[in-house]
């Protein structure tokens, strides 16, 4: 579980589309609420559930969208859209 | 009087189920046996008579056998959540909408089929029932070609189906069916279904966003718009109704409700949560329930005057039939929470309860009693959702942020209140 949560991570810091660094995000904090579970702490995974896996990756999600002027646009190499 | 139920357990008739599969492989193994010698100790290892007699555990408890046993019944309540429920409640909806716009709704019948063996000249082909319409609708969905939008992101686009199926399927890993037909009992099943519920919209979003077209974003941004909103209202009154459990386990959900309220001349009013001061959660949560299903009223996110099919417009072949479909089987989980949480779950009269072979058979069991209240719960829905106009994007974030929450927030208020006033009494 650590191990994905530290592939995940790096994931999250060096894709270079925002919307999938995003999805890695999920991932990870999905594993971090596996390991609580692991640590037989089952109400904290599932409130790690709702919260980082339902809320939060859709919120960053919704402010990336809403800060590119078409669906699919990427920085540029000097970076800014 | 307490009604009993047809499982009283999934896990062990699932037991007897894999036992007697083993059973029959057995013989065929002995049978073997006797022209490969080397198979008669495989064989001596599944027959409990030869275990009794080297010494051995019973067959039962050895890993291997639990671990199948575990996957039947899994497999069992998948199947019995899809293959029966989720077609029953497609067929209900699509006969039920075509009655109510005064025309008769799918009619293929049996004799409709390319391949009936027999003589049909003088059948008529479309005056059935139109169950086999969906079965017809799903094949023909199989055999469609999946495409891919040729800018769309390939991984992401196919990952977010997988995600929306199996969240979805993850409900029925806690959603009991009666108080023996289950998979898992969890201390907190119902935070687990939540938690399970709210993992779509992630989904829906990447969805939306993947398939690279401006009616899918536009879609996939609303939904997860108005999912959002509409689950904070429903886990509020959820911690409303908490303050009367004070479980979040739906089996003792259920038993709170199964003792008699008061007693109008005959009829005795059971002591549901529906009938106690929780009324006005149970109004919020079966509003945000009808938003989280995307029916009607609340339906923005698909939208099909404006915006073509919504966030499922780039599916196509099975793809779209399962997160279409998929919308079914959340309707049927919906319904499921609000029988057990506020309409007594599968509590009813037992009329008469048969002893077959000293198993206590009901007539009319507990599975009988929630599906019926399932069914009605969704006929409701339907008819609801058939009748009204939708709402606009922005009336409905009102409804959600500026009404529903702060009903919700008058219902804990006026549950504590009730506990705290010593009017009803936790559990």
């Amino acid at each position: 579980m650590s191990a994905f949560e530290v592939i995940g991570s790096i994931l999250v810091v060096i894709n270079k589309r925002m919307v999938r660094a995003a999805f890695w995000l999920a991932m990870t904090l999905v594993t971090i609420g596996a390991i609580y579970l692991l640590f037989q702490s089952e109400f904290v995974f599932l409130i790690q559930i709702i919260v980082y896996a339902g809320a939060v990756p859709v919120l960053f999600v919704f402010g990336i969208m809403l800060t590119r002027r078409t669906i699919m646009d990427e920085p540029g190499p000097e970076g800014g859209p | 009087m307490t009604s009993a139920p047809l499982v009283p357990n999934l896990f062990a008739v699932c037991e007897v189920l894999v036992l007697a599969i083993v059973w029959v492989v057995d013989q065929i193994l002995y049978a073997l046996a006797g022209l490969i010698p080397p198979l008669t100790g495989l064989a001596q290892w599944f027959d409990p008579v030869a275990r009794a007699r080297l010494g051995m555990g019973p067959l039962g408890s050895e890993l291997l056998i639990v671990v199948v046993t575990w996957l039947i019944a899994v497999t069992v309540i998948v199947i019995w959540a899809t293959l029966v429920n989720l077609l029953t409640m497609m067929w209900v909806e699509r006969k039920f909408y075509s009655r109510l716009q005064d025309r008769y709704g799918i009619m293929i019948s049996i004799w409709s089929l390319p391949f009936w063996p027999f003589n049909r000249a003088h059948r008529p082909t479309h005056r059935g029932t139109g169950y086999l319409q969906n079965i017809a609708d799903g094949v023909k969905l199989l055999q469609k070609e999946n495409i891919t939008p040729r800018n769309a992101d390939s991984a992401m686009f196919h990952i977010s189906p997988v995600l929306i199926a199996s969240s979805t399927l993850m409900i029925f890993a806690a959603l009991p069916w009666s108080s023996g037909f289950y998979v898992a009992n969890l201390e907190l099943g119902i935070l687990f279904i939540f938690a399970a519920f709210s993992l779509a919209p992630l989904g829906i979003l990447i969805a939306g966003w993947s398939a690279n077209n401006k009616y899918t974003l536009v879609g996939g941004l609303r939904a997860a718009a108005m999912l959002m909103a509409y689950e904070i209202p429903m886990i509020l009154s959820v911690i409303a109704l908490v303050f009367f459990t004070g479980s979040l386990n739906p089996l003792t959900i259920v038993k709170q409700q199964e003792r008699t309220l008061f007693s109008l001349g005959p009829l005795a009013i059971p002591a549901w949560y529906v009938f106690s001061p929780q009324i006005l959660g149970f109004i919020v949560f079966s509003v945000s329930m009808m938003a989280e299903m995307e029916r009607i009223p609340f339906d923005i996110p698909e939208a099909e005057a404006e915006l073509v099919e919504g966030w499922t417009t780039e599916y196509s072949g099975m793809r779209f039939g399962l997160v279409f479909g998929f919308k079914w089987l959340r309707m049927i989980a919906g319904a499921a929470l609000i029988a057990i949480l506020y309409l007594g779950g599968w509590s009813g009269p037992v009329f008469v309860t048969l002893s077959v072979g000293g198993v206590p058979v009901p007539i009319v069991p507990e599975e009988a009693w929630f599906l019926l209240k399932i069914y009605l719960i969704s006929i409701v829905f339907i008819w609801i959702s058939w009748s009204v106009p939708r709402v606009r994007i922005d009336q409905i974030l009102n409804i959600g942020w500026k009404k529903l929450i702060p009903y919700s927030l008058g219902a804990i208020i006026i549950a504590a209140a009730a506990i705290a006033s010593g009017l009803w009494a936790v559990g």
